[in-house]
């Protein structure tokens, strides 16, 4: 017989790291769309047929938000599961009242439906290393069930829960201990107070140590430091740390192409084979190594305890902008690549928050716009110098347009935050500021792995599906020799008065329109129009192509505020998609910044046409 | 009884809990009750770090930041305020 056991606790109390003990690491985890509540579950590596499923960490059964809501669900129906014959609750013993508020009202409500309530005190070696003992049998007399005392770094325990855990229960009336059989949230409060006193650490040593780095991380001054070390490290490791293993994925497409092509032969199908497939879908799959660093990363600063210092210190300004301080490492990771930025937006607990987040970091200078700017201001900007040499042209145009681009998502957010204000239930700004810890590896690499699984499974049809279309267009009816009398070229042409007011011609509004693959697509069409190979590797061809084919300032300009506001990127939007549960958000940001972004580069140009 | 905000205790000075502004959402109230805010308990703010950033409050052996909206509307015994 299969058995399944629950696995409760408060936030920050360790449980996911004895999930992973108990489990070896062999887990499933189940994403619900639009909220960021993930059960992850692991077949028990102790105890044959039985499976532990971890519940997401929470303070009460009573939600507060979205998010909350289906996890208090998740849990209620759990217990009603007649396979679940345990619900183990793991208590934080250095933060014990929190995690006693929680438990007693688990330990009533598992009663109620017969299932046998175990406690794991986790962090038994952080009172070890203080020298603090625990009068846990009195703990467990008070509330009536098994009390273990643990540690899930250590392993300290570990055998004695898996006994417990080994031995079915038999179904017996639940033994009702007066004291915890309570409904009252008062009481709750009172009797988890009383027992934390009673049983709970004593003295404020554990506090103090925590109050001596951030004496250091919240400091005015190294605080702030520290903050932007960490945040330029993070911003670096994306942006150049993951781009040996991007280059890894194209030489590795590229080699496997090498080896393909030769078999395949001239024709129809090597044509669609390394056009379509490598180039479209290897395209996407660049986005991998980022994902996963960034995954990474930011599982570490979670872990150590740092994300929530990055928080509170970034707080306040982006308060102003309907934000959270959670926000910002999103949006960073939105500057290198609104994907991974959208995945780092789980982190925020508030689903209004998270939402508006959502609509910041599209419009965050992404990486893949930086080749289209790139073209752009060197047609445009002059290399000179400015200040006696000390600032570039084009490097100040360069930050212009990646201020612009911030100014334009906090402004979005800020507007829309005035209209999403006290129209839903959101959860509050208390955040709980864990111990500083050293992080497990392992289980961290493993979610950076599952993350990009769940990119390449979730983004993987849609982008196909867009670049076989595209290849489509772009190579029939004359068998891909000339792209300008292709269908593409057709619709584009037929499409031109839409770019007429931005004194733009049909050749740049197919780019636009393969761009959607893309942004920096962009650049490549262009070359392939104007006749130029390699046009993303080396631009200064193309450069003078496009100088000398006449496009004007003004539309060079339109065509910047275009690549600016615009969402174009097809895999942001499915993995929008995936995160907010449905496409509504995506698009909706598709129409509004698609407007936004073509009304801007209209009045661009006709401002500019006008000077 | 006087009282006064949690938000303006100063760095190291700690109070006693005495109740909640109405103004804060009964939610909020649940959520900080959960958490160890409740009447009685003692608050000792640890850190107020530049700029306004949301401080940090001790209650229990549990460290919490609040911004200012939610620590300006936890009320403190204004007697036998402690540095």
């Amino acid at each position: 017989m299969t058995r399944r056991v629950m696995l409760v606790g408060s936030p920050n109390c360790g449980k996911s790291l004895l999930f992973n003990r108990l489990t070896g690491l062999r887990q499933k985890v189940a994403n619900f769309p639009g909220i960021t509540i993930e059960l992850a579950q692991g077949a028990m590596a102790d105890i044959e047929g039985v499976t532990l499923v971890d519940y997401p960490g929470s303070y009460s059964l009573r939600a507060l938000s979205a998010d909350e809501t289906v996890a208090v669900q998740q849990f209620h129906t759990g217990l009603e599961d007649p396979e679940v014959s345990h619900v183990v609750c793991v208590v934080d013993v250095t933060r014990m009242e929190k995690s006693l508020y929680l438990t007693l009202q688990v330990i009533r409500r598992a009663r109620r439906k017969g299932k046998q309530v175990i406690v794991a005190a986790n962090l038994m070696d952080v009172l070890d290393s203080h020298g603090i003992e625990l009068d846990l049998a009195g703990l467990s007399r008070e509330l009536a069930v098994p009390v273990v005392a643990l540690s899930a770094r250590t392993g300290r325990g570990m055998d004695e829960l898996v006994e417990l855990l080994r031995r079915s229960p038999p179904p017996k009336p639940s033994r009702a201990a007066p004291d915890i059989e309570i409904n009252d949230d008062v009481l709750v409060q009172k009797t988890a107070h009383r027992l934390a006193q009673r049983f709970g650490p004593r003295g404020d040593m554990l506090v103090r140590s925590q109050n001596r780095l951030d004496a250091f991380f919240l400091h005015s001054w190294f605080g702030g430091l520290a903050f932007f070390a960490i945040m330029y490290l993070l911003f670096q490791s994306i942006f150049t740390g993951a781009a040996p293993a991007m280059d890894a994925v194209e030489s590795g497409l590229a080699a496997i192409a090498g080896w393909l092509m030769p078999l395949l032969g001239p024709g129809l199908a090597a044509d669609f084979t390394s056009d379509a497939i490598f180039s479209g879908v290897g395209a996407f799959l660049v986005f991998v190594p980022q994902i996963f660093v960034l995954t990474l990363i930011v599982g570490l600063l979670e872990d150590s305890g740092y994300m929530a210092r990055a928080a509170l210190i970034c707080h306040r300004p982006l308060r102003m902008f309907g934000l959270t301080g959670k926000s910002f490492i999103p949006m960073l990771s939105g500057v290198a690549c609104a994907i991974p930025g959208v995945y780092a937006a789980r982190a925020i607990d508030s689903p209004t928050k998270r939402r508006l987040t959502y609509m910041a970091i599209p419009l965050m200078p992404c990486s893949a716009r930086l080749p289209v700017y790139a073209l752009l201001i060197a047609v445009f900007i002059p290399q000179t110098t400015a200040l006696g040499g000390l600032v570039g042209i084009q490097g100040l145009a360069m930050f212009g347009l990646y201020f612009f681009g911030l100014t334009a998502g906090l402004l979005v957010t800020g507007l829309a935050s005035r209209r999403a204000a006290h129209r839903e239930s959101d959860v509050p700004f208390i955040l709980e500021m864990p111990a500083y810890r050293m992080p497990a590896l392992k289980p961290l690499l493993q979610r950076s792995v599952h993350r990009c699984k769940h990119f390449v499974t979730a983004a993987g049809g849609v982008i196909l599906g867009v670049t076989i279309v595209v290849w489509i267009l772009g190579y029939f009816p004359n068998g891909g020799a000339e792209l300008q009398y292709s269908w593409l070229a057709a619709i584009g042409r037929a499409i031109e008065p839409v770019f007429a007011p931005l004194g733009l011609d049909w050749r740049y509004g197919v780019a636009i329109l393969t761009s959607f693959l893309a942004r920096e697509v962009f650049v490549g069409t262009l070359g392939t129009i104007f006749g130029i190979e390699f046009a993303e590797q080396n631009m200064v061809p193309l450069v003078e192509r496009v100088h000398s084919s006449g496009l004007e300032l003004a539309s060079g300009v339109a065509l910047l505020v275009f690549f600016s506001i615009a969402l174009m990127c097809v895999s942001t939007m499915v993995i929008l998609a995936r995160e907010s549960g449905s496409w509504r958000l995506p698009a909706k940001m598709f129409m509004v910044y698609g407007a936004a972004g073509y009304l801007g580069a209209v009045a661009a140009y006709q401002l500019l046409s006008m000077l | 009884m006087d009282s006064i905000p949690l938000w303006v205790l100063g760095t190291g000075q700690r109070a006693v809990i005495a109740g909640f502004d109405p103004a804060l959402p009964e939610a909020y109230r649940q959520r900080l009750t959960e958490m160890g805010f409740h009447g009685g308990e003692r608050v000792t703010c640890l850190r107020q770090p530049a700029f306004g950033a949301p401080r940090v409050y001790r209650v229990s052996n549990t460290v919490f930041s609040l911004d200012r909206e939610i620590a300006g509307h936890i009320l403190m015994q204004a007697e036998g305020v402690k540095a």
